[in-house]
């Protein structure tokens, strides 16, 4: 097996799939779309807020809770998957809510990888503001809401790191994703999984067109929110 | 006196029996101070004597530990609080510009109080001109020199129309012919308004430049109130032009 | 700002894409008239092997068509697949372990269990045959030869059905495989093909995924034929007495599907076509004895 021969065939296949519209393949990719965009955004709701409270609040048990964000920045896809499938399955705490192998049960694990990943990077956006700031919007005469607007829009190149963190984390992983979802064809498989199942099935050159068309789109999502980020930007 | 509001001979800002302690240590403990309409405060003293604190304090931003704050009559709860800071402006030693244009930075305290954008606009350009700065509205001000850079601060504050501004030296950070400049400039427009102000500084030249009256502060306590030439002698007083040793007229 | 308005019109579009994404459910083709049974979720735990042979993919539609039930596949290694039933997460088991699955059947785990067709297992190697393995009538004298000669030999290491039943063969062989020669590869049969031509190294294979993996990997069949090398595949349902949750009904159905004649005549003639074999034996109603015979 010539490595540029898969590669090269898996090229091939990939220009294939996105030029003939395959269906399973389109069915796939919009799949992974829905189910790591759906946790990225959750994570965001859930994730930024919290990042902006241990920033600048002082309470009892804050550094045990920055703490826990940061160790959560660094938990394993896998382990999340296996805790999450635990909880989920019919006998299991949640099993009640019959949501193993299905979508939602996807966006459950990676809500969980990807909301410490937000709020950590969050927290470290929000403190790399020079702390005089905060004095400086208080005494313009901005009220709670508009001070946050104002801070969160002062830490926007963090935030949309953050954003694009989370989201890679997800888009990108396969442990979770497998174990909770199942890789059910037509039901739960994304990018990620098929192209875990076509590896373990030997189907190397499928597994590259598979792999072609998820960098492909990571791509495209990140280069839009990196053109916001950057937006007018350039380095002195 | 009279000050730009049309408040007479009054006091504007009384601060009784403010005490501040942090971390078990005690940061200033300041029977009474008050500031008279129209007047132009010094507040003077070495490091670390709590002038930053106390100012911080009088503009509401920072609660202390006893004592009460009253502005024109009224004292400050938690409910009026609010309404309270938007009567003053501060201006820090740092110019804490936002990561905008210079324009939307001046425009930033009059979009909190909600002032309708044309009219907003026209204040925040007038005082640009007014500052030299008009030419750096586009600018992103994280692209500016320290002078500048201040100047956009300084016009964010007078754009206000405050009754009550306080400067937390606005100069130290400067450069020496952007500080005299600037100092004349500010000067003439602190005659002009008519602003009340209380002006933190510790270099003693800029003093009859600005100021009317000098209070000391020394670890925490008022030790001496009174006109610039009555604290500092009669040689302070004279607001002195010091030729700069490269001969540059004006900057 | 124009910047604003980029922003919200971004968010915006984003927002819109996620809802449309929520209303266009994945399209469930409906037939003519299925019966709609009460609960129509049917989760099957079967092998990876088993999924490979894209056995599976053809009968379980018609299955869901035939009975309207709605068949979730889980697929995992032997030892996996069969935890899964003896936890009473999956309905219904196709396995191929009956070793492992006859403790479970003697206390009742698992109940209606039906011998539904096999196939063997084989030992491919390279082609050059180091071992010189080729013409050897009974399995664990070529285990032998390989361990003597010490060439490359893959072993899953994962307790799958092929994994155990190597293992078996090593023990009567007598030996305790060790060594840089042998090697665990922890993954599917697929992905195991692949690391045994990568390495010049024998393994043991179901035929089934070797046939269907042939164009791509380039190792022969070195021994087969030997009677212990039967690959056995049952099917059983979880005890709905034991485990409340368990859909009976389904399993029961699919039990019944797997041993019908029609399905027993469409897997005796599965893989002709594109194999030139079939990929499997029907043995639906013998005797575990009876087969191969």
């Amino acid at each position: 097996m010539l490595v540029l021969s898969v590669i090269g065939e898996g090229l091939i296949q990939a220009g294939k799939l996105l030029i003939t519209g395959d269906p399973e393949m389109l069915e796939i990719t919009w799949r992974t779309l829905q189910v790591s965009g759906t946790a990225t955004l959750i994570s965001v709701i859930l994730g930024v807020p919290l990042g902006v409270v241990l920033a600048l609040r002082k309470f009892i048990g804050r550094w045990l809770l920055i703490s826990i964000i940061n160790f959560g920045m660094g938990l394993p896809p896998v382990v999340v998957g296996l805790v999450t499938w635990i909880f989920l399955t019919r006998y299991g705490p949640l099993g009640s809510l019959g949501l193993l192998y299905t979508p939602t049960a996807m966006i459950i694990a990676q809500v969980i990888i990807a909301f410490p990943i937000v709020a950590g990077f969050t927290v470290a956006a929000i403190q790399a503001i020079n702390p005089k700031m905060y004095f400086q919007i208080l005494a313009l005469g901005a009220n709670r809401w508009q001070l946050l607007w104002l801070m969160l829009r002062e830490a926007r190149l963090g935030l949309l790191a953050a954003v694009i963190a989370g989201f890679g984390g997800v888009i990108s992983e396969v442990g979770a994703s497998i174990m909770v979802g199942g890789n059910i064809k037509g039901l739960t498989r994304v990018l990620t999984t098929a192209i875990s199942l076509d590896v373990s099935k030997g189907e190397f050159e499928l597994a590259t067109a598979l792999s072609v068309i998820l960098l492909l789109l990571t791509f495209v999502i990140t280069a839009v929110l990196t053109g916001y980020q950057q937006h007018r930007r350039q380095p002195q | 006196m009279i000050d730009q509001n049309g408040i007479t001979g009054q006091v504007l800002l009384e601060a009784r029996d403010l005490l501040l302690v942090l971390e078990k240590r005690e940061i200033f403990n300041i029977a009474q101070f008050t500031l008279n309409a129209g007047e132009v405060v010094a507040l003077v003293g070495p490091n670390g004597a709590g002038k930053t604190s106390l100012l911080l304090t009088l503009a509401l931003l920072q609660h202390p530990t006893g004592g009460s704050i009253y502005f024109n009559g009224t004292c400050s709860t938690r409910e009026n609080i609010l309404e309270l800071r938007r009567r003053m402006a501060v201006v820090f030693q740092e110019p804490l510009l936002m990561d905008t244009t210079v324009l939307n930075n001046v425009l930033i305290g009059l979009r909190i109080r909600g002032v309708p954008a044309p009219v907003a606009r026209k204040r925040a350009e007038e005082w640009l001109e007014r500052l030299g700065i008009a030419h750096l509205k586009g600018r992103s001000a994280l692209r500016l020199s320290g002078g500048e850079a201040q100047r956009v601060n300084l016009a964010r504050a007078f754009v206000l129309n405050p009754h009550l501004l306080f400067l937390d030296e606005p100069f130290s950070a400067l450069d020496y012919p952007t500080r005299r400049s600037l100092l004349v400039e500010i000067s003439n427009i602190l005659r002009d308004t008519r602003i009340t102000t209380l002006f933190v500084t510790h270099d003693y030249p800029e003093i009859p430049f600005l100021a009317d009256t000098v209070r000391v502060m020394l670890a925490g306590r008022i030790i001496k109130s009174g006109s610039v030439a009555a604290v500092l002698g009669e040689d302070a007083a004279v607001p002195r032009q010091i030729p700069a040793p490269w001969n540059s007229a004006s900057s | 700002m124009k910047t604003k308005k980029f922003w919200v019109i971004g968010l915006i579009l984003v927002f819109l894409l996620l809802l449309a994404g929520c209303a266009k459910q994945p399209a469930a083709p409906q037939q003519q008239a299925p019966p709609t049974p009460k609960n129509p979720d049917l989760i099957l735990s079967s092998t990876t092997s088993t999924r490979d042979t894209g056995l599976l993919d053809v009968l379980i539609p018609q299955f869901e068509a035939k009975t309207g039930y709605k068949v979730k596949p889980i697929y995992n290694g032997s030892g996996a697949a069969i935890a899964l039933g003896e936890k009473g997460e999956a309905d219904v088991l196709l396995t191929h372990a009956p070793s492992s699955e006859k403790p479970d059947v003697d206390n009742g785990n698992f109940i209606n269990y039906q011998l539904v067709m096999h196939n063997d297992f084989i030992i491919v190697g390279p082609p050059d045959d180091p071992a010189q393995i080729k013409g050897i009538k009974t399995d664990t004298d070529a285990f032998k030869k390989i361990a003597a000669a010490k060439s490359v030999f893959i072993s899953r290491g994962d307790k799958s059905g092929t994994n155990t039943k190597e293992l078996a063969i090593w023990k009567k062989a007598g030996i305790t495989p060790k060594g840089s020669w042998y090697q665990e590869s922890g993954t599917g049969m697929g992905q195991t093909l692949q690391v045994a031509l990568e390495k010049k190294g024998y393994t043991l294979t179901d035929r089934g995924t070797f046939l269907a993996q042939q164009k791509n990997i380039q190792l022969a069949i070195l021994m087969e034929g030997d009677k212990d090398l039967l690959n056995i595949y049952h099917v059983e349902q979880v005890n709905p007495q034991k485990f409340s949750k368990v859909n009976a009904d389904g399993a029961k159905a699919f039990v019944d599907f797997m041993v019908n004649p029609d399905t027993q005549k469409f897997i005796a003639d599965f893989g002709k076509d594109k194999y030139g074999q079939p990929l499997f034996y029907a043995d639906a109603g013998k005797s575990v004895d009876q087969i191969g015979k």
